[in-house]
């Protein structure tokens, strides 16, 4: 199988998309015959050399992360671009593969549905979505912190390099958890400290700007531009 | 009222969603309210690049200067956020989408739980109100302006607010004003 991949991310290379992808794609590639192409949609300037390759896709995987409640710009950018080939007979089957640092997969569940129309209304077949939460610096995070999830894409990629589909199983359990039940959330709190202390206040201090957390530059008391 | 207008459309010679603005505004503005509106297309606005600069270099703004800091600036200190915009593609404008992602420095990057779910914590003392004015598409259905509402909800509770008013510009402006003033 080739698979047309589109890495929606505004990062680009230096995504937590192209993080997830990484170990999705080895999978992927360990079926002989199979081979991947990736193409990078927050470079504009490359946007009729994507819709090349997405018309001549067989099947396409778009990977990207929840960007205010939606897709990114890039993302939508290319989805414009797309509307010549509404119902064409040769589009390619879309997968989806989205993420979001909000822990909980309910976040991107509008974004699942708009996603899955959408390849209806390019006509084109649907392998699925998978929802991904709590992505926010997997990319800086050390080995130990990232292994579990890693094999566990590993291995979504290799049932997809195998069957062309993603596995139930492995998607339900990457889309863990939909939502914090009562008894867990106060678990989760624990958990948003850390990325405070951890991960906010680090960068925060490292730049000199953890006293200015909480700026307010475009409150009135500061003066119009 | 002070009411701040994202005007989406892409293109001006789409003149539908450009009249029915014009029109809008100048009832509002009959009616006492502030407008002011930006039409995106012709500013100078350049994509979130997923930085983060704006959370954690110099939080609350954007390390790329350009026109997007007058409009997060009206905006906040807006009573109303109208995003208004044609459907294509089953949602919003692309255009319209460019300045969603650059309305994050408005945000802080903590995360706080309110009712029940993860959200980002307030930056600002208080939000403005969301509203959405759509323009049909040929191919718009029912269920592409309910997928549209829900994740304009969704944002606006991640923006500390809620969706105040949902408006399609097949109906009539004065409708849509009597609708805000109501707010």
């Amino acid at each position: 199988m080739l698979l047309t991949v589109f890495n929606g991310s505004p990062r680009g290379r230096a995504s937590n998309t192209a993080c997830l992808l990484e170990p999705f794609l080895e999978g992927f590639s360990e079926t002989a015959g199979n081979a991947y192409e990736l193409h990078y949609l927050a470079r504009e300037k490359e946007l009729e050399e994507h819709i090349r390759a997405f018309s001549e896709a067989e099947c396409a995987l778009w990977a990207f992360p929840l960007y205010t409640d939606c897709m990114p710009w890039a993302v939508k950018n290319f989805i414009e671009a797309l509307a010549p080939f509404c119902g064409r007979q040769s589009n390619p089957s879309l997968g989806f593969l989205i993420h979001s640092g909000f822990p909980e997969s309910l976040h991107s569940h509008n974004l699942k549905r708009y996603l899955e129309k959408l390849a209806s209304r390019l006509g084109c077949p649907l392998i699925g979505t998978v929802i991904k939460g709590g992505s926010e610096g997997i990319r800086e995070q050390p080995p130990a912190m990232t292994r579990a999830l890693f094999r566990r894409m590993r291995e979504l990629g290799q049932v997809f390099g195998r069957s062309g589909g993603f596995d139930p199983v492995l998607t339900a359990r990457l889309a863990q958890p939909v939502r914090f039940s009562v008894w867990k959330l106060p678990v989760a709190r624990i958990g948003l400290k850390m990325a405070e202390l951890m991960y906010w206040n680090r960068m925060l201090k490292g730049n000199g700007a953890y006293e200015k957390r909480f700026a307010r530059p475009y409150s009135q008391d500061n003066a119009e531009e | 009222m002070k009411i701040v207008v994202l005007n989406g459309s892409p293109d001006s010679r789409r003149f539908e969603l450009d009249c029915y603005l014009a029109e809008l505004e100048g009832l509002l503005e009959t009616r006492g309210h502030v407008v002011k509106s930006f039409e995106l297309r012709a500013m100078n606005i350049g994509h979130c690049t997923g930085c983060w600069g704006c959370w954690v270099k110099t939080p609350g703004e954007c390390v790329i200067r350009d026109d997007s800091q007058k409009v997060c600036r009206a905006a906040i200190n807006s009573d109303l956020l109208l995003f208004a915009s044609p459907v294509i593609m089953g949602f919003t404008s692309a255009v319209l989408k460019k300045i969603s992602d650059r309305l994050i420095p408005l945000l802080h990057p903590y995360f706080e739980i309110d009712r029940g779910e993860i959200h980002h914590r307030k930056r600002y003392e208080r939000y403005p109100a969301v509203g959405l004015l759509l323009e049909r598409a040929t191919d718009t259905d029912e269920e592409d302006l309910e997928l549209i509402r829900d994740i304009y909800a969704r944002m606006a509770l991640d923006f500390k607010s809620e969706l105040k008013f949902t408006g399609l510009t097949g109906n009539p402006a004065e409708e849509a004003a009597d609708a805000l003033d109501r707010l």
